[in-house]
Parts: C-alpha cells; structure tokens; sequence
C-alpha cells in the first residue's frame, strides 16, 4: 500500500511569542518545529508499511522549517519526501489543501494520513479539505488503524468522554492521526545516515499549476494577546512557608481536608 | 435582507447534545433569525428538544441519518443549505465538527473558522479563536458568502429556553450508497479499578513532571492527601498511566471536592475536564502558565520542592 504523510514545521510555541508595536507577530524570533501530531502519523504509516508492504512519502509545504521536518521523516524510515516551496501563513487551510492535492494527486495513494491539527493554529481542517480535493474518503481523530481488506480498513476513531466508534472507511482515505495511537520511534542512525541518501522532491506551486496562491477563504483580521482572566492567590516564599500556608488555607479556610 | 444564522444539531440515541444550547446563543448573536437543522431517523424527538432554543427547526428523517455519518449529514446539510441559502452555519468543535465543518466547506465553497470562543458580524462572520497554545489570539472574518465556524465547547452560555420554534420537515433524498464510511461500533468509557469522577480529592499531573518514575510524586500526594491520582492527556500518551485516569475532553470530567494540578500547563482540552471542581490548586514552575486562570491556589514553583514540603506540613 502507498502512504503519503503530511507534515507541517509549526511555529514553537514555548518560545517566545510577542508582537510588535503595529500588532504584528515577531517572525525573526519565532522557531520552528515538526507538528507533534504528524509524528503519531508518521510512525503509522511505517508500521502499516512494515505490516502490509508498501511504501511511505512524506510530504512538507512551507517555508525551510518544513525540510528539517522532511528529513526526520525519512530517518524514521520514509521512502521519500516532496517539499513545496511557498509561505503558507497567507494561504489558509483551503490554500493548502489544493496544492498538497496537486502535489499528490497522480501518485495513486491507498491512503493519506495527517496530524488531527497543528499545535500552532490549530485549524484541523486541512485533512478532510485535502480528501475532498482528491475525491477520497476522509474521517478524523483516529486512534487505531487495521490492515487494509477488501478495499477498506477498520479505524478507531476518538470521540468524547472516553467513548470511540470504530469506523469502517474505503480505501483511498484521509485519516487525521491524534496522539497517543503509537510511540513515535527516535530515528536511528543508520535511519539518518539513510535519509540522506534518500529523494527529496522539491517543487513550487507554479510547477504544480498555480501561477497565483489560491484566495483564502478567511482573511486575518489580527492578533491580540489573550484577555487577562482573573488569577489564582498565588502563594509566595519558600518551599516551606508556600506549603505550610496551603495546608493551613485548605483546612481552615476552605475546611477540604 | 435578514441574515438566517444555522446550527447544527448534535444528538445521539434520540438525546440532544447539550452544546445545541450553547450553538444557539452563538447563533442568536450573529443572526437575525435562528435555524437548528436535525438530521435523524423518523420518529424522533430531537427536534422537539431543540425547538425552544431556536426560531425555527428544519428537520431531514431518513433510517440511514442516525447513527450520525458525517457523509450523510453533509449530503442533507448542503442540499437544505443550497436551496435556503443561510448567512452562516455554527457547528461544535467536537468529534462532529471536526469531520462534517470541513466536509460542508469544500462541498458549499465556504469559508471555516474553528474552535471559536467569539463569534459577531461585522461585514461578514468574525471569529476569534487562540493559536499558538494560547498565547496570542486571532481574529478572523469569512470572505465567502456562505460563512461556516465550530466553535468551543463551552465559550458561549447555553442560550435560555424560549417559545418553541416552528418545526419544518424538509425533503432531501438521501443516497445512502454513496457513504464511504460506516459506522461499526460503538464503545463506551472503560471504567478503571478507580472511578475517578466520584472522587472527592483527585491529584493530577502533566507532562511537565518528567518521566514516568518522576510521576510517581502525583500518587504519593494523592495518598497522603486521602484521593486519587489522575492525569493529562499527554501523560496518557506517553504511557506513563492509563487512560481511565485521562481527565479532559477526551478523557473523563471531574467535580472533586479538591483538585491538584501538578505541573499540568492547563491545555483547554484538560482544563474542559476539571474547571468546575470546588478547589483547584496549580503547582507549576511556570508563572504564566494558563491554568493559573482556572485554579484558586496557586504556587509558581519547581513541583519537586513544594510537594516534599507539602508532605512535611500535611503531617504535622
């Protein structure tokens, strides 16, 4: 079976975040990092692979961030990797969707698989954005995968309060991959010394037939830091006096020990 | 032209979701005229149930709509959707949303904005929603006609109960052959050797504890303290406790007499799971951690200084 994985390099987020005077997000001192998530989904796909024959692409659009991301991915034993050249800030999940369909389209995947959204902004849509643009199936928040059968595949899907559904989905599917289906692998060495050897398609949106970025179909209207909430009583002073005024307040003032 | 704002119904076992009510206010704010649409099977009582919420309800019954199937409710969905033609459609940032919102806006060519905490019009849909794990938050309108958002469970007050809206049967066929997805099973909570939302003292911990053996402070304080150990959700991901102790969204909800929250950054995905608890002390040893906003007491410090001495203190 052929899988292709979708990874983004996201902003990090426990580094520093700030805006400037005019309200725009400091882009010299943001870090990059591969999306948590689309490591669960990476991992995936090479052990369908290791399971069910096949090979694995993983495929970035982005600015730099993104090939650093690439290359973990084929450590971790993908067979290849596209990189799309573009600033996907300005293009939406839409923008995105159609030109990572563009890019996938005539390479006849079983199956894609996406992290369940980005730990960045979080718009959890370009999954099923994407297997719609490619005519495919598609669900999300899935937590378990079986071998394929018959043109289809058995998932678990998460759903609240500790419930799941398990789905049955024809194949060619998107599925959104959500934390904790797998233990992502740490790429060996040989892994890494392999992935050097190994193709790293780079392409452009022009190549891939967009003489212009699509339109977002939400414009940004701006960022703001989040409104202050009231705070808790913080405690102040050593280990000690911190703990010792706690167990005072919890038996005396709020009687709930 | 009066702007006709839509929700869609979330229910399960002829039972309306909760957060229907929470739509509807979202809806009301934004709209002139408030539209709950029900996909079911006939014979239900969902629209019955959400009626009192909205000015209008606009049913499809068809045997194939319940159980819910994202395919099918967004073959339904688009068609009522093309032939009234609504300003926008809200729908909750849950498993639903996150399959049928997408769905819809590729299918009606439409502009999403998800997990919005405020929805307004101005010149179209404004949404604001946090990015960045809630450092920053962003403001964004929909720049096409049709205007499509989920948005957060919780962040907006269940709308109060009104005079009924009227109840419109709409015919759409349904073609239940071409589904691609069906559901199989469905499986409820597993419950532990501890219930953990009966639980009158629960202590729970986040990543920021370590490893596996470092989280082994959690359940020393929950001893001393007479509760039970829980967790976040990235604890559970990583295998270092099992799931039936996951508080949050996708984990179990708690009320506990007293909750701690130990190196726990306070994700809104946790925070859904225990907000509601009567005491909440944080202990965390970075100060701007956001669930400090949520707890009562808090301590900004290294968990493994403060708790040996809460230990000392408890037994003294």
């Amino acid at each position: 079976m052929r899988i292709a994985v979708c990874m983004k390099a996201v902003v990090d987020s426990q580094a520093r975040i700030e805006l400037d005077g005019d309200g725009n997000l400091r882009q010299e001192q943001l870090r990059y990092e591969v999306n948590e998530y689309d490591l669960y989904a990476v991992e995936e796909a090479i052990r369908l692979v290791e399971e069910n024959e096949g090979d694995v692409t993983v495929i970035s659009l982005g600015a730099d961030g993104a090939v650093q991301g690439l290359r973990k991915g084929l450590a971790m034993g993908a067979a290849a990797a596209i990189y799309v050249e573009c600033d996907p800030f300005f293009l939406g999940p839409h923008g995105v969707a159609l030109l990572l369909a563009a890019a996938l389209r005539e390479e006849g995947y079983d199956l894609v698989l996406t992290g369940v959204e980005s730990g960045d902004l979080g718009c959890s849509q370009v999954g099923v954005l994407l297997g719609e643009e490619l005519g495919f199936a598609s669900t999300t928040l899935v937590v378990g995968t079986s071998a394929p059968a018959d043109g289809h595949m058995q998932v678990r899907r998460e759903l609240e309060g500790g419930e799941h559904a398990t789905v049955q989905i024809q194949l060619p599917a998107v599925l959104t991959i959500q934390s904790g289906i797998n233990e992502p692998r740490y790429p060996s060495l040989k892994g890494i010394m392999a992935a050097k050897r190994k193709e790293l398609v780079h392409t452009t949106p022009a190549e891939l037939g967009f003489a212009e970025l699509p339109t977002p179909r939400v414009t940004a209207l701006g960022l703001a830091p989040p409104p202050p909430r009231e705070l808790a009583r913080m405690l102040e002073g050593s280990a000690e006096e911190m703990a010792a005024e706690l167990v005072r307040i919890l038996r005396e003032e709020e009687k709930a020990l | 032209m009066s702007r006709s704002v839509w929700l869609v119904a979330e229910h399960q076992d002829d039972q309306l979701h909760q957060g229907a009510a929470e739509l509807a206010s979202a809806a009301r704010a934004v709209g002139d005229e408030t539209v709950a649409v029900v996909c079911a099977a006939p014979g239900g009582t969902v629209p019955q149930q959400v009626a009192p919420s909205v000015d209008r309800v606009l049913v499809v019954e068809d045997p194939a709509l319940d159980p819910y199937s994202a395919g099918l409710w967004a073959q339904a969905i688009v068609a009522l959707a093309r032939e009234h033609g609504p300003a926008a459609i809200l729908l909750p940032h849950a498993p639903l949303g996150r399959d049928l919102a997408p769905l819809l806006a590729s299918r009606l060519e439409a502009g999403l904005m998800t997990d919005c905490l405020e929805l307004e019009w101005d010149e179209g849909l404004v949404g604001t929603r946090s990015v960045f794990r809630r450092k920053l938050v962003a403001r964004e309108r929909v720049a096409t006609p049709l205007a499509l958002a989920t948005c957060q469970r919780g962040a907006f007050s269940a709308a109060p109960a009104g005079a009924p809206g009227a109840i419109v049967t709409a015919a759409v066929d349904i073609d239940a052959d071409a589904v691609r997805t069906r559901l199989v099973a469905m499986e409820r909570a597993e419950v532990g050797e501890v219930n953990i939302s009966e639980a009158e003292v629960i202590v729970a911990g986040g990543r920021g504890l370590g490893d596996a053996e470092k989280f082994g402070i959690v359940q020393t304080l929950a001893d001393a303290l007479g509760g039970v150990m829980g967790a976040s959700r990235p604890v559970v991901d990583q295998g270092w406790v099992p799931h039936d102790r996951q508080i949050g969204s996708s984990g179990v909800t708690v009320r506990p007499k007293l909750y701690f929250a130990l190196g726990i950054s306070g994700a809104v995905q946790h925070v859904v799971g225990m907000r509601e608890s009567d005491v909440i002390v944080a202990i965390n040893k970075d100060p701007q951690a956001p669930i400090f906003e949520y707890a009562h007491y808090g301590i900004a410090a290294d968990v493994f200084k403060v708790v040996p001495a809460l230990l000392a203190a408890l037994g003294s």
